[in-house]
């Protein structure tokens, strides 16, 4: 598949929702497609992205402008890579506000570089105005819900109306509490077939773990032609 | 054909910032295709003149050829607006010599538009140049502008007292230019381009650039701030009066 650069952001107002696992299962699913990635930990305190993935992974910041040039700007360069942001949620208001004054998803789109906005969703009053407020502010980025199952099955469809552009949700499936913890303790990695340094995995837990793979790396396909989809529409709209 | 405007930019004290909003002017005529030419009176070497070379003359506004140069080719020059950045303490004698030269008369005859942007400085002194000057503007535009585009004018008086002198000046409106942030600001002054050029990521000679994305657009963000204010005041209906009521004509 020819895919032109893209840049996903795991976004969510709330600590604790899954965004650096999303981020690192991200991360692994495009280098397993033989992708250039990238990753942006926008994580102040404890950056446990750059701890799982630290070839990967690009500590960032937007407190100050230095932190935002060395971001933004090497977000919308062109050089052919995968760009995964982790945002935490400390940064969450500043990064959209910035993003918003120096017009970043028009500039990504005149460089034809896809941006979406995976927006972690939960039941809290917070962040369903979160992403409203993002459908409002950023109407030309696909913004997609991603549903994490560990946190509970209910699904807040009517809280998180999917975006014409999206036009899907991201289903992270549940994991059993003994394999989650094996998958949170660094070093370990998805995309290693023996799963980083854990050797000594059960057989039954290590094909769990690739069948929970599997179903995610599957809704990833879907966003990423969904992606696809969208930016060959906005170039056939835009002629660029 | 629309009557020439001229829009005078000055302070009596040297620092608040006048060349920059003369080069925002500059670039809001320009986005509204309003064909505009620039004198810089910081004779013999022109701020101005560096962001906006080929628009630009260094002129000393207290000879009489220059004068001659600015004021006897109003209605000839191709250019519907021109802009003139006055230098520091020259504002006073500036409005004193146009009076002298009748073309405040013009203007209050209708023959010219004329506007005064003057920019505040942060001493109480500053509020005290309204009065005097607002004396000799007599009927021109006159806006008053607070300018913090680089937050370091700490303005020492208060609303109460900025506004006392405000309500004393019939028609005068105000103007804020907000702060940019120092390194995007500090970038432009590098690039010695127009505001508009640095957006668009152009570099003098209208070549590609490299500028940072994330300081464009602080610029962007910036000049539509300060084109809004611009746009609250109407001042493009001010430079095209001509222009507007055909408009108005054709919107029937």
């Amino acid at each position: 598949m020819s895919f032109r650069s893209s840049i996903t952001i795991v976004a969510s107002p709330r600590p604790r929702v899954g965004k650096t696992l999303v981020a690192r299962l991200l991360t692994d699913f495009h280098q397993g497609e033989n992708r250039k990635v990238v990753s942006f930990d926008l994580n102040s305190g404890e950056r446990t992205l750059t701890q799982f993935l630290p070839q990967q992974t690009v500590a960032a910041s937007v407190r100050d402008v230095n932190g935002q040039m060395a971001l933004f700007d090497r977000l919308v360069t062109d050089d052919d890579t995968t760009k995964i942001i982790d945002l935490g949620h400390e940064s969450y208001e500043s990064f959209f506000t910035l993003a918003q004054q120096i017009d970043f998803i028009e500039e990504a789109r005149q460089r034809s570089i896809a941006v979406a906005i995976l927006f972690m969703v939960t039941p809290d009053q917070t962040s369903v105005t979160a992403y409203r407020n993002l459908r409002d502010r950023f109407p030309r980025a696909m913004l997609v819900p991603l549903h994490n199952e560990m946190l509970g099955s209910a699904q807040y469809r009517d809280k998180y109306p999917i975006s014409g552009s999206g036009g899907l949700t991201v289903k992270l499936p549940a994991l059993a509490p003994g394999l989650r913890k094996l998958i949170d303790s660094p070093p370990f990695s998805f995309a290693n077939s023996n799963m980083g340094s854990a050797t000594d995995v059960p057989l039954d837990a290590h094909i769990e773990l690739q069948r929970w793979l599997r179903r995610i790396y599957l809704e990833f396909r879907e966003l990423d032609l969904r992606l696809l989809l969208a930016d060959l529409s906005s170039s056939i709209r835009f002629g660029s | 054909m629309a009557r020439p405007a001229v829009i005078l930019v000055g302070a009596d004290k040297g620092g608040v910032g006048k060349t920059t909003v003369a080069r925002t002017l500059i670039d809001y005529f320009g986005a509204h295709q309003t064909p505009t030419r620039a004198f810089d009176t910081e004779w013999p070497r022109g701020t101005l003149k560096r962001f906006h070379p080929d628009l630009t003359e260094v002129v000393d506004v207290t000879s009489v050829s220059d004068q001659m140069k600015i004021f006897d080719t109003l209605g000839s020059a191709d250019a519907k607006v021109t802009v003139i950045d006055v230098r520091a303490g020259l504002l006073s004698s500036t409005l004193q010599a146009l009076t002298e030269i009748g073309f405040l008369e013009s203007a209050k005859k209708g023959q010219i538009t004329f506007a005064v942007f003057h920019i505040l400085g942060p001493s109480i002194a500053s509020l005290e140049e309204i009065a005097e000057t607002a004396r000799v503007v007599g009927d021109a535009n006159y806006f008053l502008v607070k300018n913090f585009v680089n937050n370091t004018t700490f303005f020492e008086w208060d609303p109460a007292t900025y506004n006392s002198y405000f309500k004393k000046i019939k028609g005068a409106e105000e103007i804020t230019i907000p702060k940019l942030n120092e390194m995007a600001y500090e970038q432009v002054e590098v690039a010695s381009v127009p505001f508009v050029s640095f957006v668009g990521n152009k570099g003098p000679k209208g070549e590609a650039a490299n500028y940072s994305f994330v300081l464009r657009g602080y610029v962007r963000h910036w000049l539509g701030n300060v084109w809004g204010e611009f746009d609250k005041v109407k001042l493009v209906d001010l430079v095209s009066p001509k222009m507007e009521s055909n408009v108005r004509q054709v919107a029937g």
